[in-house]
């Protein structure tokens, strides 16, 4: 059952490693997301070193991704326009991000930015889609059919620039697409994540679109961005383990599929809840480990100064 | 003047006399494979013109390659556990592995140790950097390494078959490095080295893993982009039998 990995240079247990990628594809192909934000913490509690497991989580994601994304497209879910266009600011802010994470490791603070980055994104973001779907879901109960809420875009229908998506009956400023796009590139090559729970609530919350096109939307950005970082962890850290890549992929896959099945038997707002719930669990879990006190408060990397 | 006379006469016929090692290791490579999880070499050899058991010690020293390591220490800042303050190394082994007949402290003075790196307390980096006290990191990296079962001390671990013949069992884990080992055997006569003798052992990949370390290493791009391309291959392959399934 063992196998070994030649780019972490151990030894795992494939059954355990496809299980998990099995688990968190279901999980992405239910809410939309990557699944990296679970997968990245999950693989470092299995004993790989932190920066394969970053780097390999990424070819995990773009599968899950790629099969989730072809079960929308058929659905004819998906807004290639808006796509396109996140995937230009998501571009600028991968490079970007790469040259942050060189910048912390020089300060040795990689680890803390990441956690405290992890803690503070899906902190809010679970705490914002909880109260979101809270709401909805009684207002479901009472019985009151709340028609779409026109909600007052303000700031966001003043800028210029202004573009049509037709998939996302939207006609809006490309800027917040290409800020959210860059961004979500940002963090993408400093977590090690496809970003899909920020693009999620972003899409909806930030750009309203309706929610039929948003999971296929945000798949197709978070395959972009995946493959363009895979390809830069590859060359700059040489972190990828096509072995483990490659179990991760076969259950991820499969997983997803289940996952997208489940997905349609759920309301949005169940699905948001739940989402929000499992986002707030992991934040939870990573601020644990930065407050309780490390087992040996020491710790080694092979590695020059 | 007599005895003065006699311990020159014994050291002029010390040479014919004295004990010596021959050594040997059951392979001299690790050929690391996909079903790789670890592994063991038997340390073999025979002390020539023995003389008595008593007073002699054997001890085996198994040296990994040395890697430059940092040391990070947290400390508690706001609540929160910071890395503040660090210490990089050199010249450390990433692996290292001691049997010997009895505990090292017992066999010899700590400086005849030190000066041969015999046991885990002698570890010395050649250079330190940036650090006051780098004590406790040394410390530390010798801890973690023990963890990982990369470092150990094994006093105790020679079995003897007869006077001169004796053998061990070196345990090598999952997560070596690769490159060059070193396999040292020294003699022991009273706290003085007699004799050592040092043979090399390779641990390298082979197979498919070799092919893909080097490829990672030599062709990096292609290898992101093969990682890339296999995964949405498969994410593509599994969402049509999906939809066939259905």
């Amino acid at each position: 059952m063992e196998i070994y990995l030649p780019v972490a240079e151990m030894s795992v247990n494939w059954l355990i490693i496809i299980a998990l990628g099995l688990a968190v594809g279901f999980l992405s192909g239910m809410f939309g997301v990557g699944g990296g934000f679970l997968m990245t913490p999950l693989l470092v509690f299995a004993g790989i070193p932190s920066t394969v497991a970053v780097a390999t989580t990424l070819s995990h994601i773009t599968a899950s991704s790629m099969s989730g994304a072809l079960a929308q497209w058929r659905k004819r879910a998906i807004d290639f326009t808006m796509s396109g266009v996140m995937f230009a600011g998501g571009i600028a802010g991968t490079l970007c991000g790469v040259w942050l994470v060189a910048l912390m490791r020089r300060q040795g603070q990689m680890d803390l930015i990441v956690a405290l980055t992890y803690v503070l994104m899906l902190g809010t973001i679970g705490t914002l889609m909880l109260r979101e779907s809270l709401t909805a879901l009684k207002a479901y109960r009472s019985g009151v059919t709340s028609s779409r809420r026109m909600v007052n875009r303000g700031w966001i229908q003043a800028l210029p620039f202004k573009m049509r998506f037709r998939q996302s009956r939207l006609y809006i400023s490309v800027i917040p697409p290409l800020v959210i796009g860059f961004a979500v590139g940002a963090l993408s090559a400093i977590m090690g994540i496809g970003g899909g729970f920020i693009i999620v609530p972003a899409m909806i919350y930030i750009l309203r679109m309706p929610t039929r096109v948003v999971m296929g939307t945000s798949l197709v950005q978070i395959i972009a961005i995946t493959a363009i970082t895979t390809v830069l962890q590859a060359t700059s850290n040489f972190a990828v383990d096509i072995i483990l890549a490659g179990l991760l992929v076969v259950g991820g896959v499969v997983g997803a599929q289940l996952g997208v099945r489940a997905g349609g038997k759920l309301r949005g707002e169940q699905l948001r809840l739940l989402l929000a719930l499992v986002v707030l669990a992991v934040g939870a879990g990573l601020a644990w480990q930065l407050v309780v006190r490390p087992a040996d408060v020491y710790s080694l990397s092979l590695e020059g100064p | 003047m007599k005895r003065a006379l006699l311990a020159l006469l014994l050291l002029i016929s010390l040479p014919a006399h004295a004990e010596d090692l021959v050594s040997g290791i059951s392979q001299d490579i690790i050929q690391i494979t996909s079903s790789y999880t670890g592994t063991q070499i038997v340390v073999f050899g025979a002390i020539e013109r023995a003389q008595t058991a008593q007073g002699r010690d054997v001890v085996v020293v198994v040296r990994g390659p040395d890697e430059p390591m940092t040391v990070r220490r947290r400390d508690r800042v706001v609540g929160v556990w910071v890395n503040r303050d660090a210490a990089h190394f050199e010249g450390l082994p990433t692996y290292y592995y001691l049997a010997a007949t009895q505990p090292v402290s017992r066999i010899a003075p700590r400086d005849t140790l030190a000066r041969y790196g015999i046991g885990l307390q002698q570890l010395q980096p050649s250079a330190i950097g940036s650090h006051h006290d780098p004590e406790p990191f040394r410390q530390a990296v010798i801890r973690h390494l023990q963890r990982l079962g990369l470092y150990a001390e094994s006093p105790g671990s020679i079995d003897f078959y007869s006077e001169t013949l004796f053998s061990t069992r070196v345990p090598v884990p999952a997560g070596v490095t690769r490159g060059q080992y070193n396999v040292e055997v020294y003699l022991f006569r009273d706290g003085q080295m007699v004799s050592a003798q040092s043979t090399p052992l390779f641990v390298d990949a082979s197979g498919l893993e070799r092919r893909l370390f080097n490829l990672a290493q030599n062709a990096p791009f292609s290898y992101g982009l093969a990682c890339v391309l296999m995964a949405v291959l498969l994410g593509w392959i599994s969402s049509v039998l999906f939809q066939r399934a259905t």
